[in-house]
């Protein structure tokens, strides 16, 4: 038994690696080719970091990435805010069925394509009238960041035990002091969480955001997009080597927020 | 001048959808004393809870708290605090925030705050513990916590609901001692609810016994315990003998085959009763002494006594507490006095049994 369980267990590895290697070497074959000299992704010449010193002279490029992050942080802000207060409404309907129809309403939008999602704003955009830029891409990475947020804060708020309150109320507690004093403080971590999904999601957006920026908006994956199309500069490969630290970082932060509120919630549960 | 009525139920009706969970329910609870709801599980004791509290509305009927009615003031607004069955402690506060909350509420000075959680903790014997997150402390001291909690606000009313029950028997015992001794020194109403009925006898002024949705009588321990007014309540308070019998005139009655003589009087001639004697009221006699022969069943040894299952020739049941020792197969005599026959009619309501207990009491005066 011992034995098989060993052998499954090594051959699990393996094929872990090779998945892994395999999503991984794209990048990493990236990466390294920022670091060359040659200008080409075809043979490696030497090692320099002209490309990384072009990325950080180039003020357009600078201003994409200024965009790109204010977008994210903007759209992350706003849609935890109105994601909190939709997991709160979804949260009061006492009927179990009510409560599953508005949680799958919402899952939809989470795996509906991007394309879709992406087409339907345009077409939304265009016979609102509103302008395609900064604003129509702010509007829409909102959109669909809301139900993100509403899918991290929502199993903390069933956790909660509603008779905490009842005992906020039975201290002198109004309504807003409830939520302020009580609530928010209990589903911070998923409220943290539902921020940085957010915020990673808008950063590496595509699909909808090549919809609806208009002329002269850009944000940093349209550009790549665009650079790409354009012809290779190892440029892009240094500014991806930097996205995909960033991203990393992210991540990062994100599982330890995680593994803090496992902890919180195991101490609360006795 | 203050009210010595701190709460009063008038009628007070409560629906679930159709579930009617509490039935015209009329009480009056005086200033500083320690009730008890007594009752099996799901018989409405939360729901009287909450309707004290704020927490959910009557159906119908008024309820009045320091003679104020108060059916539809919120529960923040109400000087009533709880200590709540699973203590809803705040898990992302530590002891001393979790104490503080209702302070805070108040808009209290951080120095007056620490005053009051300070002594409040003194109160439930937690000195020092200020700093602890909820998660560090055991059972038995969340508990005291939730008590500190309530207790801090200086309320009119803290109620109580099943407090004890997720504590093992020892540290249950010690905390009965102790909320009873918190009550007399805090001098303010406590309703505690609980469906253990050794509890209620020991911790209690006054026991509302209750069953689906009904009150079914009140009164002080032992009145409840010796002048149960229908078999529910005899059953559930303590273990009873219960039989059927007649009642042939005052002071007279018939079960068993024979004629006794009793203390209770006020009913109909012959009128069908029952009779309940309580099985520490059974004397155990040689045969031939006995008012009643029975052949013993089963023999328990429960420490302090034995309990004897006996059934006579009749063939009803009888239980008996005694020190004495006896052989299971054995017949034995019982005897008991006529104190000790407690006669409860059918369907009798608890205001016309207090009438004819009232009567009878003015009758004894007179004669
Ligand atoms: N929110 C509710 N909705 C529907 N029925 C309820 C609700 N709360 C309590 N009940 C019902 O009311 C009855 C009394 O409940 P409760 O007061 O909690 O009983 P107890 O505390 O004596 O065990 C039970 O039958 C219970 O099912
Ligand atoms: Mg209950």
């Amino acid at each position: 038994m011992y034995k098989v369980h060993n052998k499954s267990s090594s051959f699990a590895k393996i094929y872990l690696i090779l998945i892994f290697l395999l999503l991984y070497t794209p990048i990493l074959f990236l990466i390294f080719y920022s670091f060359n000299s040659g200008g080409t992704m075809g043979s490696f010449k030497g090692f320099t970091l002209d490309w990384y010193r072009d990325l950080f002279k180039d003020m357009r490029l600078f201003l994409i990435v200024l965009n790109t992050f204010a977008i994210a942080i903007l759209s992350s802000l706003v849609a935890t805010i109105v994601g909190i207060f939709g997991a709160l409404a979804i949260h009061s309907y006492k009927q179990r069925k009510t409560r599953n129809t508005l949680l799958s309403l919402n899952n939809v939008l989470m795996v509906s394509p991007d394309v879709i999602i992406g087409a339907s704003f345009l077409i939304l955009f265009t016979i609102g009238g509103i302008k395609l830029g900064f604003i129509s891409v702010l509007l829409s990475h909102i959109a669909f960041s809301i139900p993100i947020v509403v899918l991290l804060v929502l199993p903390k708020l069933t956790e909660m035990n509603p008779t905490l309150m009842d005992a906020a109320r039975d201290l002198g507690a109004n309504n807003w002091q409830i939520l302020t004093k009580v609530i928010l403080p209990y589903i911070t971590p998923g409220i943290f969480a539902g921020f940085f999904m957010a915020l990673t999601y808008s950063l590496d957006d595509f699909a909808v955001t090549f919809f609806v920026t208009g002329n002269g908006f850009s944000t940093l994956s349209v550009e790549i997009y665009s650079l790409a199309r354009r012809g290779i500069s190892l440029n892009i490969n240094a500014l991806s080597a930097v996205l995909f630290l960033f991203t990393i970082a992210l991540v990062i932060v994100y599982f330890l927020l995680q593994q803090r509120s496992n902890l919180k919630t195991m101490g609360v549960r006795k | 001048m203050e009210n010595t009525t701190i709460i009063e139920f008038h009628h007070v009706k409560k629906k679930y959808d159709d579930d009617i969970v509490l039935d015209d329910v009329t009480f009056e609870m005086e200033r500083g004393k320690f009730y008890t709801l007594l009752g099996p599980s799901g018989c409405g004791k939360t729901t009287i809870l909450r309707l004290i509290a704020g927490f959910t509305e009557a159906t119908s009927g008024e309820i009045f708290l320091d003679g104020k009615k108060v059916n539809t003031i919120p529960a923040n607004k109400r000087k009533v605090n709880t200590v709540f069955q699973d203590y809803a402690l705040f898990p992302h506060l530590n002891v001393f925030e979790n104490i503080a909350f209702g302070l805070r509420m108040k808009k209290m000075k951080q120095a007056q705050i620490e005053v009051k959680v300070k002594e409040a903790l003194q109160f439930v014997n937690l000195a020092g513990y200020e700093n602890r997150e909820i998660e560090q402390m055991s059972g038995g001291q969340r508990q005291r916590v939730a008590i500190a909690r309530a207790i801090v606000n200086e309320p009119d009313v803290i109620l109580l609901d099943e407090p004890l029950s997720a504590l093992d028997l020892k540290l249950r015992t010690q905390m009965q001692y102790e909320l009873r001794e918190l009550q007399k020194r805090l001098g303010i109403t406590f309703v505690f609810v609980t469906h253990d009925q050794e509890e209620a006898l020991a911790m209690s002024d006054e026991i509302f016994v209750i069953n689906e949705g009904k009150i079914q009588q009140s009164g002080t321990p032992i009145d409840i315990y010796d002048e149960p007014i229908n078999r529910f309540v005899a059953d559930f308070i303590g273990e009873s003998n219960i039989v059927q019998g007649k009642m042939i005139q005052d002071f007279l009655v018939s079960f068993v085959g024979q004629t006794f003589n009793c203390v209770d009087q006020g009913m109909k001639p012959n009128e069908a009763v029952e009779i309940v004697i309580r099985p520490e009221d059974l004397e155990i006699t040689p045969t031939e002494k006995g008012k009643l022969k029975v052949e013993i069943q089963s023999v328990l040894f429960r420490g302090v006594h034995y309990e004897i299952n006996a059934i006579d020739d009749a063939g009803n049941n009888w239980l008996i507490h005694t020190t004495k020792k006896v052989i299971i197969g054995e017949k034995i005599g019982l005897s008991f006095t006529a104190e000790s026959i407690h006669v409860m009619r059918h369907d009798e309501t608890e205001e016309e049994f207090d009438k004819r207990l009232g009567a009878y009491m003015e009758g004894e005066s007179n004669a």
